[in-house]
């Protein structure tokens, strides 16, 4: 699955907006069949690469393969890259039936092949009864399901998704995201999803593509950005984490240790002595007790009940953040309490840091 | 539906502009209408008879139409283009265009009918330039021609045409030609089945505006082609100014109300209607 084998190539996509520059050399290649996210903060550049990939924008710089063919300079009717829209951007003038309907008239479809074929994407996305509405009688979920069946119905060699999700409250999103992934394993479409959501994310990928000012920080599967993430800004924005900037003070054999406001801490690394350096560890290896090798003591700020886990937050030293995920509250822990944590070496991830000014 | 419609508060906003208008407007309106059915004091349907049984009437009523239609139909195909070049473009060229527009409209008609009266005789800018580019083999002269008067009576009215489809096109979300072009749909494909639909609303308001003006036009035809041809208005008019005949002036002013009444209205639900699918 994650093996990009070249169906969509990114090459070096450039793109400025006056002296903002929005997509700087971003390189991207996907296989057939995949489903690859494209997660960051507003302003990443998510959306101007995805409109590049459509054909609704032009880079400044780079190229786009499609299926072995050159398309950067293709217009949007000539790609077969459907997109669905933040706002599903559904016609208004026209049926359910007649939006999913849109794509195969406009491609100059047989007559006899179109209504079968509405029927069969109508089905798909569960939305047959209401063939003959307007889509202004339609609930949000069920425009999103409209826009994803229209999409769907010319099949499409890429189906790129911008934020469909984002308008829908919680619950609805979490059904249409299972659902959408049944849909698209069903059709075997090729699929890149922009999302601001690490969840969302997580949940859906096969491959992630962390972005942030213009580039692809980090392109994995969730699990591998989840447990490496390759750069500070992936380990801040997918997932929680503990942090702790430091100094390296020993290094020998791929080890580090590292001098850090809350102690000294070892890790598996190659960094000079002296270097500064980030450690980050994720919440749920860290446990209360000194019974790992890497250990600090901080004191309680908060403990926030979740159900299946409790989220600890601690007081810790400027620049660092103090977090732990464990099934239970020790009974005597309160604001205050100061807990004995703990984790493995393994588990300890390593940045470099920018070099502090004199 | 709802089967109870109840008076809005808010309703009562409109009462100046209510009470404006049936001073100023209905009540000479219907001593109009009164005088046209009225014979000596008595009801009678009398002057419609007669008006509609002279033939120089349907002529009148022939002009009128012709005209209005030709003049909305140049309207509508030089503002389309240029309510959608306006809806396109953003800022400083918007602005131009948008001037450009609504700026002549603070000129006078009978100035601008003065200088289409200058543009279009036969040593006239017009004349000149076709004999010049060798379209015309002598000067001609389009003063006093059907054609003079569809052309000039269009350069007034055109921005009531650009600015209703404008204000449409500007409210069609962009990413429904966006969504169109993913799915395979041709620029010219996008126009027909996306953008021209979706703006009927405005193109409606617009035919309306501009064919009842034009309908009712006085100050253009009599500059541009004069007495020799009649329209309904020209007529109301001249029974009024120059014939004294107040019988027939009312007849034909309440022939030219109720067929620009009937555009309007006929204009106004299909307007509604297709605003209703959109």
């Amino acid at each position: 699955m994650s093996g990009g084998s070249g169906f969509l190539s990114v090459a070096g996509a450039a793109k400025t907006f006056g002296a903002a520059t929005v997509l700087d050399g971003v390189d991207l290649s996907m296989g057939r069949g995949e489903f690859i996210s494209l997660l960051g903060p507003s302003g990443c550049g998510k959306t101007t690469l995805l409109r590049i990939v459509a054909g609704l924008m032009a880079p400044d710089q780079g190229k786009v393969a499609l299926d072995g063919q050159d398309i950067t300079r293709r217009p949007p009717h000539k790609r077969d890259v459907s997109v669905v829209f933040q706002n599903y951007a559904l016609f208004p003038h026209l049926s359910v039936a007649e939006n999913v309907a849109f794509g195969l008239k406009a491609r100059g479809a047989p007559r006899d092949e179109i209504a079968p074929t509405v029927a069969k994407y109508l089905g798909l996305v569960q939305m047959s009864a209401f063939a003959g509405r307007s889509i202004k009688a339609l609930s949000g979920g069920q425009q999103q399901r409209v826009a994803v069946a229209r999409a769907l119905a010319v099949g499409p060699k890429l189906l790129l998704l911008d934020e469909p999700f984002s308008a829908l409250d919680r619950k609805l999103r979490e059904a249409m995201q299972i659902d959408l992934k049944r849909i698209l394993r069903d059709v075997g479409t090729t699929a890149i999803f922009v999302t601001h959501d690490q969840d969302e994310a997580l949940t859906m990928s096969d491959r992630i593509a962390v972005m942030y000012a213009g580039r692809i920080e980090q392109l994995g599967t969730p699990a591998e950005i989840y447990h490496q993430p390759a750069t500070p800004f992936a380990l801040g924005f997918v997932g929680l984490s503990t942090r702790l900037p430091g100094k390296v003070t020993e290094a020998a054999d791929g080890m580090v240790t590292v001098e850090t406001a809350a102690g000294s801490l070892r890790a598996r690394a190659n960094f000079l002595p002296g270097s500064p350096v980030l450690l980050g560890i994720r919440p749920e290896r860290m446990v209360i007790g000194h019974d790992k090798a890497n250990r600090i003591e901080a004191p309680l700020a908060d403990a926030a009940f979740q159900g299946a886990r409790v989220q600890l937050h601690f007081h810790a030293p400027e620049d660092s953040q103090i977090l732990v995920e464990t099934p239970v509250l020790p009974a005597d822990a309160g604001p205050g309490t100061k807990l004995k944590l703990s984790w493995d070496v393994e588990d300890t991830l390593v940045y470099p840091a920018a070099v502090a000014s004199p | 539906m709802s089967a109870a419609r109840r008076l809005d508060p808010v309703l009562l906003l409109a009462l100046p502009a209510v009470l404006y208008i049936a001073v100023i407007y209905g009540v000479p309106l219907l001593v109009l209408l009164g005088r046209s059915l009225l014979v000596g004091g008595v009801p009678s349907l009398a002057p419609f008879i007669s008006f509609f049984s002279d033939g120089f009437s349907w002529i009148v009523i022939g002009n009128t139409v012709r005209i209005s239609v030709l003049v909305t139909l140049l309207c509508l195909v030089i503002g389309y283009p240029t309510a959608l070049a306006l809806a396109r473009t953003r800022g400083a060229m918007q602005a131009l265009i948008l001037v450009a527009i609504i700026l002549p409209l603070s000129v006078g008609v009978v100035v601008k009918a003065f200088a289409w009266q200058i543009v279009l005789r036969r040593d006239g800018i017009v004349s000149q330039f076709m004999t010049g580019i060798g379209l015309w083999d002598e000067p001609q002269r389009l003063l006093f021609t059907e054609a003079g008067l569809v052309i000039g009576a269009a350069n007034v009215f055109v921005p009531f045409m650009i600015l209703p489809i404008y204000s449409v096109l500007k409210l069609i979300d962009p990413r429904l030609g966006e969504a169109a072009a993913t799915l395979g749909a041709s620029p010219f494909y996008r126009f027909f089945k996306v953008a021209l639909p979706l703006s009927l609303p405005g193109i409606v308001t617009g035919i309306a505006f501009v064919f009842s003006m034009a309908a009712s036009m006085y100050v253009i035809p009599s500059l541009l082609i004069g007495d020799r041809f009649q329209t309904l208005a020209t007529l109301t008019g001249r029974s009024f100014l120059f014939m004294r005949n107040e019988q027939l002036g009312s007849t034909t002013a309440v022939v030219l109300l109720v067929l620009t009444v009937a555009v309007v209205v006929a204009s106004a639900s299909l307007s509604k209607r297709l605003g209703g699918a959109s």
